[in-house]
């Protein structure tokens, strides 16, 4: 007795005459083939840099323009070269605060969060604060300050020009 | 039967043998998927050779906008060099009155326009004043206020600052 089978090529063969079986073995050596080319090209341009985003304005156009009732004060916080920061305030309340460089030389941030947290207390309104920096502060200074300035006032105006 | 038998362990001892790959594949599937999911979730910044961004904890918000490098030596905008810089500062000849780069405009505008013409034929499309810096942690302010004060002039006052976020 011949074995019959389908004829439908190595998955389908064997099975009973006329009707054949479902047993058969994927061939999953091309789909891995396409998954190793898709995998190796992810991998070779994927940057594995975790990237976040810092929103500015521009304090040229005002933090009026931000927000539709313009606040009663005005806050600026500027960098300056020797690590200390100024700290201004105009409007219904003038005043300047200059914050001195730490003993060990780098910018006093918990003196500027404590300044900043005093002035949102008086202003509970004030939400956006412009930051400004002398010529030779670097980028990442500025980036630092805005990151502990977002914590009181979210909303940062880039200014200085 | 006894012939049979015989065959049957002969085959079982001979050096083919088929690997098994389906749970190969299942990992494939698994790192296929995570990729594609990191590639979909992530903004697509991806920073020059030898460029430092600044570090900070920061929005992981998907950000897509015109793009605008700024390395120690050009400034590139969509990954094409537009000015050169020396020490990460413009050449002075490149600079107007309000601080901003001649050559750096010259690029926006062109954007600029671009944006405007697709605008003008597809009512979908809206002007967008979204601009992503990415910049290295180097560079001084008064090259950043250059910048800033270029893409102002030029419409884009929307400012996104790439950092990398720390571990």
């Amino acid at each position: 007795m011949s074995s019959g089978g389908g004829g439908f090529g190595g998955g389908f063969g064997g099975g009973h005459r006329g009707t054949p079986h479902q047993d058969f073995e994927l061939n999953l050596a091309s789909i891995i083939d396409c998954f190793t080319v898709l995998i190796a090209f992810m991998l070779a341009t994927a940057s594995f840099l975790s990237i976040g985003i810092f929103d500015a304005g521009v304090a040229a156009a005002g933090a009026q323009q931000a927000s539709a009732t313009p606040p009663p004060v005005h806050v600026a916080v500027e960098l300056r070269k020797d690590f200390s920061v100024e700290v201004k305030i105009q409007g219904k309340e003038n005043r300047t605060w200059t914050l001195a460089a730490t003993k060990d030389g780098s910018w006093d941030y918990p003196a500027l969060t404590a300044q900043l947290e005093d002035i949102k207390k008086r202003w509970p309104e004030l939400s956006a604060t412009t930051l400004q920096a002398q010529d030779l502060v670097e980028y990442n200074h500025v980036i630092k300050t805005m990151e502990v300035t977002k914590k009181t006032l979210p909303l940062i105006l880039l200014g200085g020009f | 039967m006894f012939k049979k038998k015989m065959f049957g362990k002969r085959s079982a001892m001979s050096g083919e043998m088929e690997l098994q790959i389906t749970s190969m594949a299942d990992i494939f599937t698994i790192l296929l998927v995570f990729l594609l999911k990191s590639y979909a979730t992530g903004i697509s910044v991806n920073p020059p050779k030898g460029m430092m961004l600044p570090s900070a904890q920061a929005a992981d918000t998907q950000v897509e906008a015109l793009k605008l490098e700024v390395t120690e030596n050009s400034i590139s905008v969509e990954g094409q060099p537009i000015a050169t810089l020396t020490k990460f500062q413009f050449d002075t000849a490149d600079l107007l009155g309000n601080h901003a780069s001649k050559s750096l405009g010259a690029s926006l505008e062109k954007e600029r326009k671009r944006q405007i013409l697709i605008a003008q034929g597809n009512a979908d499309v809206k002007i967008d004043p979204k601009i992503i810096i990415i910049a290295d942690q180097r560079v001084p302010y008064t090259t950043i206020k250059s910048i800033l004060a270029t893409a102002a002039v030029n419409g884009y006052t929307d400012f996104k600052l790439a950092v990398v976020k720390p571990e």
